[in-house]
């Protein structure tokens, strides 16, 4: 009976009715759109951070991270890859690395990179490299003289695949080693910085190079679960040696980090924001009703109608209100999602600028079940509270006032 | 000579496939300074025919000749202009702005007409004493009683020297007494002012006032 | 007051409630786009003036094709030529001589490839260079055998100010270029891509061990104001890169940072797309009232109509209140506005997640919102705008307004 007649209340006016649905409805649509861009950039930018070498967890020497040399290795790789063997989760997937710093030289041109030594069948299942070849081929296991290079540092060095490189770096024992390589293939990546950065040649050829016998730099790990990772780590901390250093990714990308903590900020910053500026027609529009129908309360106050009644009944239309423009505001939010969720949202026309900041070129929106139940949550919640201003209003009208009043 | 004139005037209201002749053919001419009363039942047409002569309305067949000008002819613009300048009007009830005090109603007329501030006040002022509301110029309508509220559309009607007053059933709000005031005050005015006054009622003693009688029914004129 | 500005005004406060709700959002909408867009510009102009004053400058003149290829060999061979041009034009406030080559860099027992500088005594009046020391200090032109060693690079090296660094690279005719160099100073910029590679030696120095003889690689000029640099290039193009036959170019801070605008119009536009999204909520919050004006009062327009109001009179007056209801959300919005973004402006704000951010972009890791016309005016300009079509369904509607309909109704 109470919810009949809340309901009809809300349709005695339908122009207006429909003019404030309108704006918890884009309010609504609005931060459910917004934070599952912000999400889908969020979830890009670590996706590219981990598929960019970096993977879940990384383990090397203690020190690599402040000193990443060729001094500072793991000598025990076989021990080392047993333990992760028996440890690790099944469908976890490991690869050995040989990094450090050098310098990238042809006949005219030089440049300072970083050197990786991979091991070509183990990176192609964790990493980005053997998926984003442009040109030539990926590494060959057995090629003890192939190197892989980006667009960028190609373009830098004036150089093509199949022409001579040669690398000079630092060995185990500070003394300056060099030799030529022939480039095989040419990748691009999301970063141009990624692509002017890093060259790949084989794990035995580098650690051939630096004199590492059989020692590692680092290992990287993906997991299948992205959110067991600290939980892995930690694992993995009291089971290794005390001289080895266990990274999870959220420590090695520390600007992506920062991002998805700023984006969450925005986030909730929107969210406010969003609200507030639809609070203020919610309440306007709740005042209008009660205003009008001043007669209609001072006539029920007359009749012996209790004040917590007339609130009640107020709020019950504010909360059909606003049930309907939540369910209106997530199914358009649904709706863009979906809708976006196989071309994307193409930013490439802004190139320069989402390499400047590190952005996807396309961003996929991603919603959260834990956003759309705290939107939801919000905006019912606080709407409510907010429509308590005109319910008590509606409630205080007397009878002799209400009559007065034309 | 005449100042309004109507011939064979219709006017049908028409709601879905219902057909409603609210005026079936009015002839009627009113002279200068006449104070005629127009007598009829409820639901006969006489508001309707007010808001013919007025041109507030447009006729669906026949033709309203107001001071020369033939109304249907009019743009609505020209028809603004027209009730501005040659029209004041009355109605039953809500007849002021309510933002408005009484004094600004009545100059609120001669303000659209471009009259000076300085005359204006001065002459919304004395038509107000003229109506014996000297003292409550600054009261706002809602501050007034139902037959102030009346005088000050009387004197707003007035305010623009129109050639002549409509006043739609001014008095069926008021008490007979209160109203039987009004109704001297208006003739008083159509005497000193020599304005055309047409009123409608359905108050016998108000008819008396009239100085020409015309009933209606139907939509038709009956008799004179 | 005229009596249309007066029954406007008596009609916002008919129902004040109503009317102070609505001014609110309209001060709402003001504040928040007042404050952001302070924030933004403020931002934008913090990283231009750090990658302007830094490394870029406002303007440069190169060897035509240096900017792509970065090649040794691409060079300015005559500066003092340009520099002559520079001392006579009065929008310059500084310019500096800069050369660059890649080296190997080795201390005792660590090497990186990095890109060597050579920087003169005019460093000082352009760039904030010598600012950033942290520790040592600044070099100077005739010391000869002295680097500057960003601080990320210095720990990379293990060197502090007083140790030897070698370096290792190739002359302009192709021969080893080899030297010994004494740290002097270490370089904190807070910019950790910078401080990665920094490496500064005296150009002279530079000259001699690269065998450039008085060639630079670029003259970097800062213009007394950022208005300037439009007409400043232009005329360095005629004077500079006419004579050489095009020998030498000119190129401005925005192609200098290929991406830095590129970076800023994408914020500015990912902001604008909240900013929209944000006054059509609150456009549709304010148009109750707009359209209330209307129906609430049909019978009194009715009336006005009657008396022989002109529609568009009637549509003054509308206007006229919803002017008056804007201006008056507006005002108090601006007052807000301007105030909140003085005190951020004076004490900056910190933002979950930018301290790393910033060290990154190289900005303050607060962010302090600066005040300018431009965010007043966008600010107020869109408000003013969401606010004039909200109103115009409204008055829309009333030059349809017949007065006999209108007057029986309600
Ligand atoms: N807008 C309308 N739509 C349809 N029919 C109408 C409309 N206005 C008036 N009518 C009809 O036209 C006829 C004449 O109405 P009108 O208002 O002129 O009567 P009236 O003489 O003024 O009556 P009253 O004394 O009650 O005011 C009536 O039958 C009425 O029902
Ligand atoms: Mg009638």
């Amino acid at each position: 009976m109470l919810l009949q007649l809340a309901w009809r209340n809300i349709w005695r006016n339908p122009r207006r009715t429909i003019l404030i649905l309108a704006a918890v409805t884009i309010a609504v649509w609005s931060m459910v759109f917004s934070s599952a861009l912000m999400r889908g950039i969020a979830d890009q930018m670590v996706r590219n951070g981990i598929a960019t070498l970096t993977g879940h967890i990384q383990i090397h020497q203690q020190g690599f991270r402040d000193d990443p040399s060729a001094a500072m290795h793991m000598k025990n790789p076989t021990e080392l890859k047993q333990t992760l063997q028996d440890h690790l989760p099944p469908g976890a997937l490991f690869s050995a690395r040989v990094r450090t710093n050098a310098v990238a030289s042809n006949a005219r041109h030089s440049g300072g990179v970083t050197l990786v030594g991979i091991d070509p069948d183990r990176e192609k299942k964790l990493s980005f490299v053997s998926s984003s070849i442009i040109s030539g081929n990926y590494l060959d296991a057995e090629d003890p003289y192939g190197i892989i290079i980006g667009t960028s540092l190609m373009n830098s060095l004036k150089t093509r695949v199949g022409n001579k490189l040669v690398v000079m770096a630092q060995d185990t024992r500070q003394k300056m080693s060099s030799r030529a390589f022939r480039i095989t293939g040419e990748y691009r990546a999301e970063l141009e910085a990624t692509e002017k950065e890093f060259v790949f040649i084989t794990l035995p050829a580098a650690q051939n190079l630096l004199k590492m016998d059989e020692a590692l730099s680092e290992i990287c790990i993906v997991l299948p679960d992205r959110e067991k990772v600290r939980e892995t780590a930690a694992a993995l901390a009291r089971i290794l040696p005390k001289d080895h250093e266990i990274l999870a990714w959220q420590e090695m990308l520390p600007l992506v980090t920062a991002t998805l903590r700023l984006y969450e900020s925005i986030i909730y910053l929107w969210y406010l924001v969003a609200f507030t500026a639809m609070a203020f027609g919610l309440v306007n529009t709740f005042l209008m009703a009660v205003l009008e129908r001043i007669r209609e309360f001072g006539l029920l106050r007359a009749l012996g109608m209790k004040s917590r009644w007339i609130i009640q009944g107020v709020m019950t239309e504010s909360f059909f209100l606003l049930v309907i423009g939540i369910a209106l505001g997530n199914a358009l939010g649904a709706i863009s999602v979906i809708g976006l969720s196989h071309t994307g949202i193409d930013l490439s026309v802004f190139a320069g600028g989402t390499q400047y900041w590190g952005l996807p070129k396309i961003i996929y929106p991603v919603l959260l079940a834990s956003d759309a139940i705290l939107v939801n949550g919000i905006v019912l919640v606080l709407g409510l509270l907010v429509s308590g201003y005109p319910a008590l209003k509606a409630s205080h009208f007397t009878p002799v006032e209400a009559m007065a009043h034309t | 000579m005449c100042i309004v004139e109507c011939e064979n005037v219709r006017k049908i209201y028409r709601k879905g496939t219902q057909e409603v002749v609210a005026l079936d053919g009015v002839s009627l001419k009113i002279k200068k300074g006449e104070f005629l009363a127009l007598a009829g039942p409820s639901g006969s047409g006489k508001t309707t025919l007010f808001n013919v002569l007025g041109g507030l309305d447009r006729v669906d067949e026949g033709c309203v000749i107001l001071d020369g000008d033939e109304l249907n002819q009019l743009t609505d613009s020209r028809l603004a202009e027209l009730r501005l300048r040659k029209i004041g009007i009355i109605f039953q009830s809500f007849n002021l702005i309510p933002v408005l005090s009484a004094l600004e109603n009545v100059e609120f007329v001669m303000l659209l007409q471009g009259i000076p501030p300085a005359e204006r006040n001065r002459k919304a002022k004395e038509l107000l004493g003229d109506v014996g509301l000297g003292g409550l110029y600054a009261r706002r309508p809602a501050e007034l009683s139902g037959g102030q509220q009346q005088r000050v559309a009387v004197a707003r009607a007035l305010a623009g020297n129109p050639a002549i007053v409509l006043a739609d059933e001014p008095t069926a709000n008021l008490d007979s007494q209160t109203g039987a005031r009004l109704l001297a005050l208006m003739k008083e005015m159509n005497q000193t002012r020599k304005v055309t006054f047409i009123f409608s009622t359905h108050d016998r003693m108000v008819m008396e006032y009239a100085s020409r009688l015309v009933h209606i029914k139907d939509g038709r004129i009956r008799d004179e | 007051m005229s009596l249309y500005s007066y029954m406007a005004w008596r009609n916002i406060w008919r129902n004040p409630r109503r009317s102070l709700l609505t001014m609110g959002a309209i001060a709402f909408a003001t504040v928040i786009l007042i404050f952001m867009l302070s924030l933004q510009f403020g931002n934008y102009s913090t990283i231009i003036d750090s990658v302007v004053k830094m490394r870029t400058g406002h303007l440069q003149v190169q060897a035509t094709g240096y900017q792509e290829n970065r090649d040794i060999h691409l060079a300015v061979a005559d500066p003092s030529q340009v520099a002559a041009t520079l001392d006579r034009a009065p929008e310059v406030s500084g310019f500096t001589f800069r050369a660059h080559a890649f080296a190997l860099v080795s201390s005792d027992n660590r090497s990186y490839g990095t890109v060597v500088t050579g920087i003169s005594d005019r460093e000082l009046t352009t760039s904030s260079l010598a600012r950033t020391i942290s520790e040592g200090r600044f070099l100077t032109e005739d010391e000869g055998a002295q680097a500057l060693v960003g601080n990320i690079l210095a720990k990379n090296l293990r060197v502090k100010p007083g140790d030897e660094v070698a370096l290792l690279g190739q002359g302009l005719d192709g021969s080893v270029a080899a030297t010994i160099v004494t740290v002097r100073g270490i370089l904190s910029s807070g910019q950790d891509q910078f401080d990665r590679v920094s490496f500064y030696i005296p150009l002279p120095y530079f000259q001699e061990l690269f065998g450039m003889g008085e060639a630079v690689h670029e003259i970097v000029v800062i213009a007394e104001r950022l208005e300037d640099v439009a007409g400043l290039k232009q005329r360095l193009e005629e004077e500079v890169a006419g004579d050489t036959g095009r020998a030498l170019r000119v190129l401005d801070w925005k192609e200098l940072s290929p991406g830095l605008l590129e970076a800023i119009t994408l914020d500015l536009m990912t902001g604008f797309l909240f900013y929209i999204v944000l006054i059509v909520v609150v456009a549709f919050s304010i148009s109750n009232t707009f359209i209330m004006a209307i129906f609430e009062r049909k019978k009194e327009l009715g009336l006005m109509l009657a008396l022989g109001s002109r529609p568009a009179r009637l549509t003054g007056i509308l206007f006229l209140e919803y002017g008056m209801l804007t201006t008056l959300g507006l005002a108090a919005g601006i007052l807000i506005g301007c105030l909140v973004t003085l005190y951020f402006g004076a004490y900056g704000i910190q933002i979950p997640g930018m301290a790393e951010m910033a060290r990154h972009y190289g900005v303050p890791e607060r962010v302090f919102p600066q005040l300018s016309f431009l965010s007043v005016g966008i600010g107020s300009g869109l408000v003013v705008g969401i606010s004039l079509c909200t109103s115009l369904i409204p008055v829309w509607k009333v030059r349809r307004l017949r007065p006999v309909p209108a007057m029986a109704e309600g």
